[in-house]
């Protein structure tokens, strides 16, 4: 083949040509390996201190803020000791009843039963105040965030230069971890309840403003231009018709907003300083008190529950109204205890109903992990030794005697490339040159390892990838990202960051899939799952930690199953979502055409989901990134740690540097799958 | 009706184009300077550069009291013509005139005043405010001019009866049918004492039989309140039935105004013709368009079925059916204007009807 041919070839077929073209420069780096080290790990002569000019150019930044910060700091000081006062020095049995009312308000019986209940076993677990503590913060938190939010909102509405700000800074608000809000804020105003506080109002306004604008772009057109030619000013169309006409949309963003203060209070517990239902969490996590923090998880659950719930009911479009004799029923019941009680009330710390519970989860925990802790070792080691490790630090080092019962010699690594080669190429015989090429590029990492790929490789395997996925501009931009990040010197991290993500995409991925598959053809398996989603959803981050722990303790393990758990979830919803939306004149089709139910499934519903499914991998990675972080908590390596062990230090640098760092691999795969789905959706003509 | 010259349009329209793109204003007068002034030729050099030309070089006075109908396909540039009218978009170039005043200069203040008292609108889909009852929908307009809330509603019950909806003031639009919605959005846009009405296809959005009701209905209000009216429509029989004159636009440019008989029996061209194709003409053209006037009128007078110049040609046929020779046709006062003949009179009613017949033609 000439020259000529070859690049016609290539151009006819881009993906083929990028894939050779990153086996070519894999093979190079590995050849030059022993010659040029530096082809590997980046040489750290050539880093830049990037975390230290920033963290001193943010400190003098932030010093300067910090007057004003510390005024605010102190003006938010009265809001929350007063809701703090009255959330904790109300007595309990006004405050259940009142949230009963509520539920009663909102959503009738369902709702009331579940605020009475609900609280009830907050109250009978004993964490009463360390539950009104946490949700004062929520209190203040959330009025701040919808404000914001909302006001962010109409100003993007209002003016399309704002909006496309606005867009692109919510866009990679959302990639940005969250423990990479607290170290400067940290630094801003000081160690206290404050710093969770408007951590929890910046992390709670996006999906406020998100929604917002959102609600009035939607506003049927008809509606807006009549509001118009009624002669109403712009703020009387605004206010009178557009934003009332949108609050279905702007509830979801109510809703969304309250989930997200509560998860951000929580998890900024770390902090400490807040005697809150989060750090009672940590603190018996740490201790080891599995049961004690099993039980205050649980309350967590039950909070994230009842607000939810409720919230949510608020988004639907037409609620019933329920009779108003309901409320004053339970308003005057709540009064009447109230009476009856007086003098008798116990006070709520006394309440402990479910501390044999707790006891009795710690012993049966120990008896079972007493009989099977064998097993459950067994089962970790076989993943971490067999899977876990060759992919991180690559056969060549993960293949030991006493794992594997052999040692890996640069002889069989020399076998395992030459066999690739021969595979790959009787591919490449056969006209599956993307295949053959793809298995070359498989064979590379499994040998290497992803924590100790060559960069030139990544590099060009990324920027392929952007290049097939959208074109120059795409691959230029994540090439950048990635440069940047291996100028940073935090590349060995960020690649650590991205094999633990990574391999628990993949599961998640064929997990998730599986199970969303199975849910788009029996709905008697969606009606088991679809409450186990919903559940999984509401539960804040720093939950999925206390189950995993009891069972596999501390380490990369662990990580991976919280991950997983929480990150597997968009993956079965948009799954059986695309799956089940497949418009009915396509399967009419099928059907007429003798297509039986699973032939149906792969060659009609399947290629019609795919771009639906793209966009699940997407919520499921950048899902698997925010979890990768709080999974810090139970020891991971990587840029996670590197986040955590800012805000230990309050090392401002550090902390902004690996959380951008973080953001940015976020950003590349988010870029490059909703490039692919995008490309796909065109393809298909939607 | 349409007698311009004694008293002046309420509303002139004057070279108005909307043209949708980058830049599209220098755009557009670049592309006027190269083609010379004459609008087909700006208008392909616009599209030629990737700018959408909606409306071009539209002229046209609507006389006070007029039902003016503007009619074309989708994607004719109609309803963009009547947002151009009503400013709900800022037209690029021309001059608009509503009772003597150039709205296009109009401060935003202005409009707003204009809105409230001057210009009522009716929405293809309705636009009713879903968080509002019927009777806040329709005072809308009262309320934002400030006026008090017995004061409101007091008036506008009134106009709700007129609409036929009386008894369900106190109804949300999620609860009423489409032709009650529509109803409502009507009863909106009376609201505020408009003299100038618009309907963006008032009437597309229904179904046949509740379609032909509201027409009923609408003209009836016509005919009561006398208002000028700007009315959109893809429908040419809609059209026909309800106009003083009809504009119809092909890809942005006005073709033909004429009055329904003018766009029936004289298109000016196979689009034009082609809509009327499949109404029978001798349903709306009259007497008077296929009479023979002057001097050598071989009228059998002997023979006389009373026959009147505006009588629809269906109904002058169905009174000569039985005649052979050419009839007299009589004007309101009953003096001989010219003479018909009956077979002419057949053809010409059988005309509309016929040509979509395969083969007709031939």
């Amino acid at each position: 083949m000439s020259i000529d041919q070859l690049r016609s070839y290539a151009a006819a077929r881009p993906g083929v040509a990028a894939v050779w073209l990153t086996v070519c420069v894999g093979a190079f780096c590995l050849a030059l390996e022993a010659v040029f080290p530096w082809l590997i790990g980046w040489p750290s002569v050539l880093e830049l201190p990037a975390s230290d000019w920033i963290g001193a150019g943010v400190t003098a930044v932030l010093e300067t803020v910090k007057p004003v910060a510390r005024g605010f700091s102190y003006l938010m000081d009265f809001p929350m000791f007063w809701t703090n006062a009255l959330l904790v020095g109300t007595p309990w049995p006004i405050t259940i009843g009142c949230v009963t009312a509520l539920g009663w308000y909102i959503g009738g019986l369902r709702l009331a039963a579940l605020g009475g209940i609900g609280l009830s076993l907050v109250l009978a677990s004993g964490y009463w105040t360390e539950s009104m503590n946490t949700l004062a913060l929520v209190a203040v938190s959330v009025p701040l965030a919808l404000l914001l939010g909302g006001m962010i909102g109409i100003l993007a509405y209002e003016n399309a230069r704002v909006r496309s700000a606005v867009l692109a800074t919510l866009d990679v608000m959302q990639t940005v971890p969250t423990f990479a809000y607290l170290t400067p804020l940290l630094l801003l105003f000081g160690f206290g309840p404050v710093v969770g506080l408007v951590a929890s109002a910046i992390y709670a306004a996006p999906p406020m403003a998100r929604n917002v604008l959102l609600g009035l772009e939607r506003v049927d057109p008809d509606i807006k231009d009549a509001a118009v030619m009624s002669g109403g000013t712009r703020f009387q169309q605004l206010f009178l018709v557009e934003i009332p006409s949108a609050t279905t949309q702007i509830m979801v963003g109510v809703n969304q907003c309250l989930m997200a203060a509560l998860s951000m209070v929580i998890i900024a517990a770390v902090i400490g300083g807040f005697d809150d239902i989060g750090w009672e969490v940590l603190l018996t996590m740490r201790k080891a008190q599995f049961g004690q923090s099993f039980l205050a998880g649980l309350v967590i659950v039950v909070f994230a529950i009842v607000i939810d719930r409720m919230s949510g009911a608020l988004t639907q479009a037409r609620r019933k109204r329920h009779d108003r004799r309901g409320l004053y029923l339970i308003l005057g019941l709540t009064v009447a205890a109230m009476v009856l009680l007086w003098q008798r009330l116990p006070a709520t710390a006394d309440f402990a109903l479910f501390d044999p519970l707790a006891s009795y989860v710690d012993q049966s925990l120990g008896n079972f992990t007493a009989q099977n802790g064998a097993a459950l070792d067994a089962f970790k080691n076989v993943l971490v030794f067999f899977i876990f490790l060759p992919l991180r630090i690559g056969l060549d080092n993960a293949v030991l005697s006493f794992t594997w019962g052999f040692q890996w010699t640069p002889m069989m690594s020399f076998a395992f490339y030459a066999c690739a080669a021969v595979l790959a190429a009787s591919l490449v015989w056969c006209e599956r040159a993307l295949a053959g090429g793809l298995l070359l590029v498989a064979a590379l990492v499994l040998e290497t390892g992803i924590s100790e790929l060559p960069w030139p490789f990544v590099l060009m395997g990324v920027g392929a990838l952007g290049w097939m996925a959208g074109g120059r501009k795409l691959a230029l931009s994540v090439v950048l990202m990635l440069l940047a990040i291996l100028l940073s010197g935090l590349w060995e991290r960020a690649l650590l960051s991205l094999y633990l993500s990574g391999v628990a995409v993949v599961a998640c991925a064929g997990l998730g899939g599986a199970l969303g598959l199975l849910a788009a053809a029996s709905p008697m398996a969606w009606r088991v799952l679809r409450p186990v989603c919903d559940m999984l959803q509401t539960i804040p981050l720093f939950v999925f930690l206390i189950p995993v722990l009891m069972f596999f303790q501390i380490g990369e393990f662990s990580a991976f199953l919280a991950i997983c758990a929480y990150a597997i979830v968009p993956m079965i919803r948009y799954t059986q979502h695309g799956l089940t939306t497949t418009p009915p004149e396509l399967l009419d089709a099928a059907t007429t055409s003798g297509a039986t139910a699973w032939q149906t499934m792969w060659d009609v519903r399947v290629p019609y989901a795919v771009p639906t499914i793209l966009l699940g991998l997407n919520q499921t990675i950048l899902y698997a990134f925010a979890m990768l972080v709080i999974a810090a908590l139970i020891g991971t390596t990587g840029l996670g740690q590197s986040i955590f062990l800012a805000l230990g230090q309050a090392d401002v640098g550090l902390g902004i540097t690996a959380g951008a760092a973080m953001a940015m691999l976020a950003l590349i795969a988010d870029r490059l799958v909703q490039g692919f789905a995008e490309e796909r959706r065109k393809a298909l003509g939607l | 009706m349409t007698d311009t010259l004694s008293t002046p349009p309420a509303i002139s329209c004057k070279g108005v184009w909307q043209v949708f793109g980058q830049n599209a204003e220098q755009q557009l007068a670049e592309a006027l300077k190269q083609s010379g002034g004459a609008p087909r030729g700006a208008a392909d050099l616009l599209r030629e550069k990737g700018l959408i030309p909606a409306v071009q070089d539209a002229t046209f006075d609507v006389a006070e009291g007029e039902l003016f109908v503007i009619m074309g396909l989708s994607g004719s540039g109609k309803s963009t013509l009547i947002r151009s009218l009503s400013r709900l978009q800022e037209s690029t170039a021309g001059e608009i005139n509503i009772e003597g005043e150039d709205i296009l200069r109009a401060s935003k203040a202005r409009m707003t005043e204009l809105r409230r008292s001057t210009l009522g609108m009716v929405f293809q889909h309705f636009g009713l405010f879903p968080h509002m009852s019927v009777i806040d929908n329709v005072a809308f307009p009262l309320k934002v001019s400030g006026m008090g809330r017995s004061a409101r509603h007091e008036k506008v019950r009134e106009i709700i009866k007129m609409v036929g909806l009386a008894g369900r003031e106190d109804a949300f639009p999620r609860e009423l049918s489409g032709g009650q919605r529509q109803r409502v959005g009507i009863a909106r846009s009376l609201a505020g004492d408009c003299s100038v009405w618009f309907l963006d296809e008032p009437f597309s959005a229904l179904d046949p039989l509740i379609r032909r009701q509201l027409q009923d209905e609408f003209l009836e209000i016509r005919a009561r309140l006398n208002t000028t009216i700007v009315f959109i429509t893809h429908d040419i029989t809609e059209a026909l039935k309800l106009a003083d004159r009809i504009a119809i636009m092909k890809d942005g440019e006005i073709v033909q105004i004429g009055t329904p008989a003018e766009i029936v029996l004289n298109p000016v061209n196979d689009y034009v013709a082609e809509f009327s194709k499949d109404v029978a003409t001798g349903r709306h053209a009259r007497v008077a368009s296929v009479m023979k006037t002057g001097a050598d009128m071989p009228a059998d007078m002997a023979q006389d079925p009373g026959l009147r110049s505006d009588m629809t040609l269906e109904a002058a046929l169905a009174a000569c059916v039985s005649l052979y020779g050419p009839v007299p046709v009589r004007d309101a006062n009953g003096a001989v204007v010219g003479t018909v003949s009956p077979h002419e009179l057949s053809v010409r009613t059988l005309e509309g009807a016929d040509q979509h017949q395969p083969g007709a033609q031939e």
